[in-house]
């Protein structure tokens, strides 16, 4: 009897399986390599529905670590959302497809041309602007006394161990070279010593360089103060309002993430349908609302929710813009930045 | 038909040899390669043969992490082993099955819940808000200020609590297997009970502690989520730099450099693991009674058969061998 039993089981498993299989076949599969947590899920589903195709979304945490698996011949993505300076450099490999225009009819109608100078493609020839990401300090302001908006607050003595800076070479090199009041690509060596000399200052006094993990310490109280992106601050006082975001008086760190539909997608056509589905005003309220970043879109912007509207980490006044510097890839440079990183890791 | 039989063994191992073959030796001697090229700034492999990855291992702040990553594999293996060794010793004298399987079921049980959600407990429980935080401090034992997570220690105990039931599982399949009545038969002859576990015990279960600790040494040395969750900025291992060399710096030899020698560090133990065994496998009670056993037939047979050598005694099964066949 458990004989039949187990093998009624195996039976229908395997029937289940050729059935599922045999229903993936007819539907398209749209590739997308993302950030974690960065679309909607319901706009995926509608997509899904309208499109009659099904998406594969994996997820990155960092721009570096995406582009080691495409470069290694990983994937076989449609679309990857990447950083501006990644896509820079991917550019220059000739990974990324020529955006067709005519087919981007919706991004066309609603793009927000104010937005153009922080992208390195105003014309938007090979990349499309999804969401503009502020880095800067998320905190608890029920559990940090006096707080100041500035990076000099990673040295606070009070705080240690119940913080963390990004495991990011770009961002906390970036961030230390802009409070010595210098420019985030700065490459002249001097003058990232003097950076590396204050990143290890910070270091001091944190718990760990994270990137993923430290919003959710953030909200479990582990963490009193992260440097962080701002959506996922904005993600995470959802759950605990107490917990804020702010830009730092010295400035900070502005990247653009873009749509890229790589040279060798098998389904441009439904990647170019994608992005205008996202730049759908309804669409883009919806996903703005949810992921908490700003979309660079003339209408939608102001059709956001309210509370998340007038939050400043959201939609940043047009004073903090100035305060904010673009990344940009810098090629054999880079190497220095690395170097410099290895110094802050291991000291 | 000895041949057949053969055969038969051959292709039985062939799936286990191709899977190892493709998925195991093949990698690795393509990063034995890949140690010997040069590095493309845009993370790709360039052309022609160069020994500047093997040189960048000089880098001055490898010794640290290797030493960091040798001393917590090496603490959290004694450790476990030296945790396994009493519970196997309880569990195969457990006489009634029921309770015994239940015990063991108790050691698999943690395998029933995913590894990444694990570790997440234990962030809840070392949480400097935490329960154990307030007892601790209240109890006086730390300071307010210290930290549980985030620190090498925090590591090890994560690595120690993840790898014991790799250590018990061995180490009991063999314990089970030991005869208790050689430890009342030590005592009898006036050995304390300390002396008789020392001396009768471990030499018996000797081949799954080193089995044991084959299996909780090597994914120690290789340990790169653990340190990733709950370590600080000062407990990245080899594991976490290897990561670091691939992601960020796009440089793909230096990172086959540091793997080459952490496979080599991992290959070292497994040779000395096979030398040791050589050497122990033969000491151990089950071997030196198979031993007493195989001298004692032979002796019976001698004496039954008085005016046959023992040449004689082997040909004549090796006849009745092949007329069995």
């Amino acid at each position: 009897m458990k004989k039949i039993i187990t093998m009624g089981c195996i039976a229908l498993l395997a029937a289940s399986t050729a059935f599922l299989t045999s229903c993936g076949q007819k539907k398209t599969v749209l590739r997308i390599y993302t950030w974690g947590d960065y679309f909607a899920q319901d706009i995926l589903d509608a997509f899904e529905e309208k499109y009659d195709c099904t998406i594969q979304l994996d997820e990155f945490d960092s721009n570096e670590s995406m582009y080691a698996k495409v470069k290694a011949g990983g994937g076989g993505y449609d679309l990857i959302v990447m950083s501006t300076y990644t896509a820079k450099l991917m550019y220059e490999q000739g990974m990324l497809d020529k955006m067709d225009h005519s087919k981007l009819a919706t991004v066309n109608k609603y793009f927000d041309k104010k937005y153009e100078h922080l992208t390195l493609d105003p014309k938007l020839e090979y990349t499309i602007p999804y969401f503009v990401s502020f880095t800067g300090i998320g905190y608890d302001t029920e559990k940090v006394k006096d707080f100041e908006p500035s990076w000099a607050m990673f040295e606070r003595e009070d705080l240690k161990g119940r913080t963390s800076l990004l495991d990011d070479h770009r961002e906390v090199i970036g961030c230390a070279l802009i409070t010595l009041g210098y420019d985030v690509n700065e490459t002249d060596q001097a003058k990232l010593d003097e950076a590396v000399d204050l990143a290890n200052k910070w270091k001091k006094q944190i718990a760990k360089f994270g990137v993923d993990d430290t919003k959710q310490s953030l909200a479990s109280g582990e963490f009193l103060m992260i440097q962080t992106y701002s959506g996922d601050v904005l993600q995470v006082s959802m759950e605990k309002p107490s917990i804020k975001f702010v830009i730092p008086k010295e400035g900070t760190t502005v990247t653009f993430d873009n749509f890229t539909i790589m040279k060798d997608s098998k389904n441009k056509d439904l990647a170019y349908e994608f992005i205008n589905f996202i730049y759908e005003p309804e669409n883009a309220v919806k996903d703005m609302e949810e992921i908490q970043y700003v979309l660079p879109h003339t209408v939608a912007v102001d059709m956001v929710d309210e509370d998340i509207r007038n939050n400043p980490a959201f939609k940043v006044p047009e004073e903090t813009f100035e305060r904010c510097h673009l990344l940009i890839d810098l090629g054999d440079d880079n190497a220095k930045f690395l170097k410099a990183w290895d110094r802050i890791r291991e000291e | 038909m000895k041949l057949f039989r053969n055969c038969g063994n051959f292709f039985l191992g062939l799936p286990a040899f191709v899977w190892l073959l493709i998925f195991y030796a093949l990698p690795a001697i393509v990063i034995f390669f890949i140690v010997f090229k040069p590095v493309d700034s845009n993370g790709g492999i360039g052309e022609g043969w160069t020994l500047q990855a093997v040189c960048e291992l000089k880098d001055p702040s490898y010794p640290a992490i290797m030493w960091r990553t040798f001393w917590q594999g090496i603490v959290s293996t004694f450790v476990c082993i030296a945790i396994s060794i009493p519970i196997c010793y309880q569990l195969a004298r457990i006489s009634n099955v029921k309770i015994k399987n239940f015990f063991l079921l108790l050691i698999v049980v943690p395998f029933w819940t995913n590894f990444l959600i694990r570790i997440y407990a234990w962030k809840v429980f070392l949480h400097p808000d935490g329960a154990l935080k307030h007892l601790l401090v209240w109890m006086g034992v730390i300071p307010q200020s210290t930290m549980l997570l985030y620190n090498q220690w925090a590591v090890l105990a994560v690595m120690i609590y993840t790898y014991i039931p790799f250590a018990v599982l061995p180490i009991y399949s063999v314990a089970e297997k030991f005869d208790f009545s050689l430890l009342d038969a030590a005592k009898d002859l006036g050995a304390s009970s300390f002396y008789a576990f020392r001396k009768v015990f471990l030499p018996g279960i000797s081949k799954g502690v080193l089995t044991a600790v084959m299996v909780v040494l090597i994914p120690a040395f290789g340990a790169y989520l653990i340190p990733d969750l709950v370590g600080g900025k000062d407990s990245h291992l080899v594991g976490d730099m290897i990561a670091r060399r691939v992601f960020t710096d796009r440089n793909l030899p230096h990172a086959s450099a540091l793997s080459a020698v952490l496979m080599i560090a991992v290959f070292l133990p497994l040779v000395a693991f096979i030398w040791f065994r050589k050497i122990f496998g033969t000491k151990s009670p089950d071997d030196a009674k198979l031993q007493l056993k195989q001298q004692d037939t032979k002796q019976r047979l001698g004496s039954s058969l008085l005016f046959t050598s023992d040449t004689n005694v082997s040909q004549n099964q090796q006849k009745g061998e092949e007329a069995n066949e």
